[in-house]
């Protein structure tokens, strides 16, 4: 009855979003239903009932297991911050007229929409039905994406679309492959991520080496690696940030789930080789493309966007190590860097506001006297940027430490390029902050200038984010090692 | 029953019908004509399955083929011209990267790479004579040569058709080595309707200045304007 539960409550949402009348009464529905999502995840996870392998609705192509509901939390998390923080940014939207009253409606069925899907898409227990419920997180995504109704938003979100579903065509193509090699292994095909786990030992190398590439394009578009990942940039920039927020936090990890599954089926193969192979390469392109792109970077929020690539290349390589360790770390990472990356946005959106730049990635910040108008934000970019290049005290850098002396046991040689690559991309990001934040207005336009009064449900998610990232970096909890852990043993990683 | 020789022989032919019609979608820079060339090469798809209804008696094929029929010869192409007719765009005459002919070209290479892998990957699972092992090699290369659409076009919307062929490719890879169930296949087809629904009405928002994208979203009963 779980996953009917999660159906009603969005279907309420739906309904309540259709009567309600204006900007305040759409979103207070949107941040209960995130929240509500929220508050069931964490009951979920403290009743020990994971994993879930027989619903009562939606069984057999839906179940919940570790990874499952570790996903969906950090997602609804990060749909209630970013529901938290768009009342006023949009607000700030509708003033400016960026955003048309019309297209209110809209946005926040899209929103509570991208939930449902994301939730179900976590959810999955056929590798179809996550194919298409990730290709749907796409269209809806899209939307919020050419929501402002700019010629260069739907650009982008057209680009969007068009490499995510091309490569996500491949990815159904592999899973075409991957029915008929179990199909030809046990006489019945399926689909089913656990079934396929405990069949694949008996899996012809050859096949199955050319599904998992094949699924892999598809999943690498939606995580933005290399070289599919030139739609991500445009995107996130030229969203709302509350949207941007939710692509980086929340989006970039469905790609990323899909290749740990398909990539813990492979593990079980004679494919291993040359699909860890494969990881590597792409992971340090991605990695090295992502830092070297940042370093001429004038734009924050398509800074904040190449680090998001840059990340996602660490977490392939990591992957691809496929070591207990390197997996639990992988594993930790996927929730630092969502929280890390969705607050930086949200600081980057206040802004956004602040400045009044246009939502373009073409458009140079203009930022100036940043710690007189929003100092709040400015420490965000801050503190956000330290944890997201990975110093401590924050969970990025345990993961980042971790998964590089992994890689150090495999190769030193990968060792030196990903630490030069991360170093790069650091400095990149220091340099930004420096050259940006100490900027002073001329003195003639300083009275130009006017505060932007930062409501504080713009600034509540931002320090709760803060917050959170500097807890899960200092306190590691037993609980919290045993649920990972658990993951770890459910995709027979360990 | 018509004689299981002349209904491989006649898959055959649609099949290379198929890898024509994917040529002329490459080549041709008249809209109206893509939209009804990717409509015939849906109605060959058609065709294809119940020829192998025919072999295989398997009603899934029944239903594929009546699905594709509905949505891929009707209710897409139908969709794409009367949007086409509104943006008033006749032709697509820029291209990126590679002109028709080069493609054309690219296309035959294209073909040999993926008969090559296949004979590779399937390891002796099938014979590179074998009909199915030919259908699923002509799939691929249409997906690739659906690629190639999309990135050596300039027009979105011939781009869409693009992505359609090779959402045709897909199905057609599909039909030849396995089954899936049916009701997997329905829902990517209603993924790819709403899928072209979407990007069909943000790219009449790209031929557009925003207040008549508004609109015309309003004629479409997609925008609304009456929030306090």
């Amino acid at each position: 009855m779980i996953l009917l539960m999660f159906l009603v409550i969005a279907l309420l949402a739906f309904v309540g979003l259709i009567i309600s009348r204006n900007h305040r009464q759409m979103n207070t529905i949107c941040m209960v239903h995130s929240l509500v999502f929220a508050l069931i995840s964490v009951w979920l996870i403290l009743s020990g009932k994971i994993p879930i392998t027989s619903l009562a609705f939606g069984s057999p192509y839906f179940f919940i297991d570790h990874l499952g509901i570790y996903e969906v939390l950090i997602c609804t998390v990060i749909f209630t911050c970013a529901a938290v923080y768009a009342r006023g940014y949009v607000d700030g939207l509708l003033e400016s007229g960026e955003l048309e009253k019309g297209s209110l409606r809209v946005f926040y069925l899209a929103l509570t929409s991208l939930l449902l899907v994301m939730v179900l898409t976590f959810f999955a227990e056929n590798l179809a039905i996550f194919w298409i419920c990730a290709e749907l997180t796409t269209i809806i995504s899209a939307l919020l994406v050419a929501i402002l109704s700019t010629r260069e938003n739907i650009s982008a979100a057209i680009k969007y679309i068009f490499i995510a579903s091309t490569s996500m065509l491949f990815s159904f193509v592999g899973i075409t492959l991957l029915f008929e090699i179990s199909r030809s292994v046990t006489g019945t095909g399926t689909l089913s991520w656990t079934a396929l786990l405990l069949q694949a030992h008996s899996f012809p190398t050859g096949m199955m080496t050319a599904a998992f590439v094949l699924v892999f394009i598809g999943f690498a578009a939606k995580s933005g690696i290399f070289p599919f990942h030139t739609w991500l940039p445009e995107a996130h920039a030229k969203s709302p940030s509350a949207v941007s927020a939710i692509l980086s936090g929340v989006l970039l990890n469905v790609g990323i789930y899909g290749i740990i599954r398909i990539y813990a089926i492979v593990h079980q193969t004679p494919s291993l080789g040359t699909a860890s192979s494969l990881l590597v390469l792409f992971g340090m392109l991605t990695i090295g493309i992502a830092a070297f792109s940042m370093i001429p970077e004038k734009n924050l929020k398509k800074l904040i966007a190449f680090s998001s690539v840059e990340n996602m290349g660490i977490l392939l390589i990591g992957l691809a190590v496929a070591t207990p360790v390197a997996i639990f770390w992988v594993l930790f990472h996927i929730m630092a860097h969502s929280f890390t990356k969705a607050s930086l946005f949200f600081s980057a959106g206040i802004l956004h506001r602040q400045y009044r730049n246009p939502l373009s990635n073409e458009v140079d910040d203009d930022i100036c006297n940043v710690f007189r108008y929003q100092p709040l934000a400015a420490w965000g970019i801050i503190i956000g940027g330290i944890a997201i290049t990975g110093m401590p005290p924050f969970p990025i850098f345990w993961s980042k430490l971790f998964i590089l002396l992994q890689v150090g046991t495999v190769s030193p040689l990968a060792l030196f390029a990903m630490l030069f690559l991360i170093f790069i991309a650091a400095v990149a990001f220091g340099y930004f902050v420096l050259t940006t934040f100490t900027k002073s207005s001329e003195p003639d336009k300083a009275t130009d200038i006017i505060r932007f009064p930062t409501p504080i449900g713009m600034k509540l998610p931002i320090i709760l984010l803060l917050l959170l990232i500097f807890i899960t970096g200092v306190a590691f909890t037993t609980g919290e090692v045993s649920f990972i852990t658990a993951i770890q043993n459910e995709l027979m990683f360990s | 029953m018509i004689d299981p020789i002349i209904v491989t022989d006649l898959i055959r032919v649609f099949l290379v019908f198929i890898i024509i019609t994917a040529a002329y979608i490459i080549s041709t820079r008249n809209l109206s004509s893509l939209v009804t060339v990717y409509a015939v090469q849906s109605l060959a798809l058609v065709f294809i399955a119940l020829l192998l209804f025919q072999i295989e008696g398997s009603t899934t094929l029944l239903a594929i083929a009546a699905l594709t029929f509905t949505t891929k010869v009707l209710i897409i192409p139908h969709f794409i011209g009367t949007i086409q007719e509104k943006i008033r765009i006749k032709s697509d005459i820029q291209f990126h990267f590679l002109t028709p002919i080069k493609s054309l070209f690219l296309s035959v290479v294209l073909m040999l790479v993926v008969y090559i892998t296949f004979v590779e990957i399937m390891d002796g699972a099938s014979a590179p004579d074998d009909l199915f092992f030919f259908g699923a090699v002509i799939g691929i290369s249409m997906m690739l040569m659906g690629m190639m659409i999309i990135f050596s076009r300039k027009r979105a919307l011939t781009k869409v058709l693009g992505f359609l062929s090779m959402e045709n490719g897909a199905l057609l890879f599909g039909l030849f080595i396995t089954e899936l169930p049916f009701m997997i296949e329905f829902l990517v087809v209603i993924d790819l309707i709403i899928l072209v629904l979407l990007t069909t009405i943000l790219i009449v928002g790209l031929d557009s200045t925003i207040e008549d994208y508004h609109e015309r979203l309003q004629r479409f009963h997609l925008w609304e304007d009456d929030l306090p």
